[in-house]
């Protein structure tokens, strides 16, 4: 195990014990948790609201929903960053659905996130699943691994999809599709 | 195991990545919802999905929180509650209680008002608009053992998947909270998927926003009208 996996388990220990402390309504845990945390969920909320202010409110209804649901989360069946980061982005994606105004295209500030396959960030991820994650995706053809990546990273639909990149909606989707069996069949081999 | 491929060709595997992805809106998104709670094997690879997905988080570019916004968050901890979505019903815990799997399938309509005017950009015209007739759905519980609920205007028919299981004499008994903070029966649940069909007044109550719980009561449902048992699981209606 190297240092960096060390450090990555140690800190996942550590942000579970204090997400559990949350969950028996521990302010002290709570504020530690928001610390810990909140970099990266408003990175996510930021990029999929697409603006500070809106970030900032979903923001403030994720971790309201963390503190009343953290009790409920479940060691062993999502690690916390996950389960936290998973509440973020669904949030942030109702909302910006709800708003009704399809988002396509990139925001001015918002920085590109780096494709790890191409340097040596993938032997740096803490865990073997993302390595394998990233490692397939990486196998695919880079229009398909840009339109999965796209709909993880901005939470847009396959319409939104095909607006942003110019093509027809079913291009999209077949790209999306092939894409989707060719990393299935990866992750399974 | 269903049959691999729908109607529409797409695989099964690859239909529930679709779904995990967040890439369906309108019908197909209900479709997918639907088969979600008609197909235990089909949940499961959706869930399968999300998890595998979810490493993808490790990349996300971490950005500074408004230094600000620790305080306000702390002080809605308790006390007022800072947005209408906490704060609209009378069981403020109860709204409050979606999981996370809930929170993924749902489109919570609930704290803003349906788009009114169309949206301005340009729009290819394969685009579905959104059905404003579409069906509603709700999931109840945890992501552990959530419980589906569907309801479609058009009939009346609110069809829930197995309810959560209880002890003996017991039964599990569904309620609407609307906007009035106060639950209406709207029959009784067994363990296995159930159909109900709610009277005209209830139907009403079925709207986005609206939350559904279930509660743990004595043989025949709550004698009093209200829940009595414990809420063992509750939910938010969205259009989907």
């Amino acid at each position: 195990m190297t240092i960096a996996h060390a450090n990555a388990d140690a800190a996942r220990a550590h942000l579970s014990e204090v997400l559990l402390r949350t969950g028996q309504e521990d302010r002290d845990a709570f504020r530690e948790l928001y610390t810990l945390t909140s970099a990266k969920l408003f990175g996510i909320t930021h990029r999929i609201c697409g603006n500070a202010q809106a970030a900032e409110d979903v923001l403030h209804e994720v971790y309201l929903t963390i503190w009343k649901r953290a009790g409920a989360w479940e060691p062993g069946r999502a690690s916390p960053i996950t389960w936290l980061a998973t509440i973020a982005r669904n949030r942030a994606i109702d909302w910006q659905r709800a708003q009704g105004v399809r988002r396509t295209s990139p925001l001015d500030d918002a920085p590109d996130i780096a494709d790890p396959g191409e340097g040596a960030e993938a032997g740096m991820l803490a865990s073997e699943s993302s390595r394998e994650l990233i490692e397939c995706l990486n196998g695919l053809e880079p229009q398909q691994r840009d339109a999965i990546r796209t709909a993880f990273f901005d939470g847009i639909t396959y319409a939104e999809l095909a607006i942003k990149r110019a093509v027809p909606l079913g291009t999209m989707k077949s790209w999306v599709r092939r894409g989707l069996a060719r990393l299935k069949d990866c992750l399974d081999g | 195991m269903v049959d691999p491929a729908t109607d529409t060709g797409v695989p099964e595997d690859v239909a529930a990545a679709e779904l995990a992805l967040g890439l369906l809106e309108g019908e197909e998104r209900g479709a997918a919802l639907r088969r979600v709670l008609a197909e235990p094997g089909f949940a499961a690879q959706v869930e399968w999905w999300r998890s595998r997905l979810a490493v993808l988080f490790d990349l996300w570019p971490e950005r500074a929180a408004p230094p600000h916004l620790a305080a306000r968050i702390e002080a809605s901890l308790d006390g007022t509650p800072a947005s209408a979505q906490t704060g609209r019903f009378a069981w403020p815990a109860l709204a409050a209680v979606t999981s996370a799997i809930a929170a993924s399938l749902l489109l919570f309509v609930m704290v803003r008002p349906e788009p009114t005017v169309p949206v301005s950009q340009p729009i290819a015209p394969s685009i579905p608009a959104a059905r404003p007739t579409s069906v509603l759905v709700a999931m109840l519980g945890d992501a552990k053992s959530p419980v589906a609920a569907v309801y479609d205007p058009a009939n009346g028919g609110l069809r829930v998947a197995a309810g959560p299981g209880v002890p003996d004499a017991r039964v599990a008994q569904l309620w609407v909270i609307g906007g009035d903070g106060v639950p209406h029966s709207l029959g009784l649940l067994s363990g296995r998927p159930t159909s109900l069909a709610p009277k005209g007044v209830d139907r009403g109550r079925i709207a986005p926003g609206a939350t559904l719980a279930i509660s743990v009561e004595p043989l025949g449902g709550s004698p009093t009208g209200l829940p009595t048992g414990p809420v063992v699981a509750t939910g938010v209606v969205a259009r989907v």
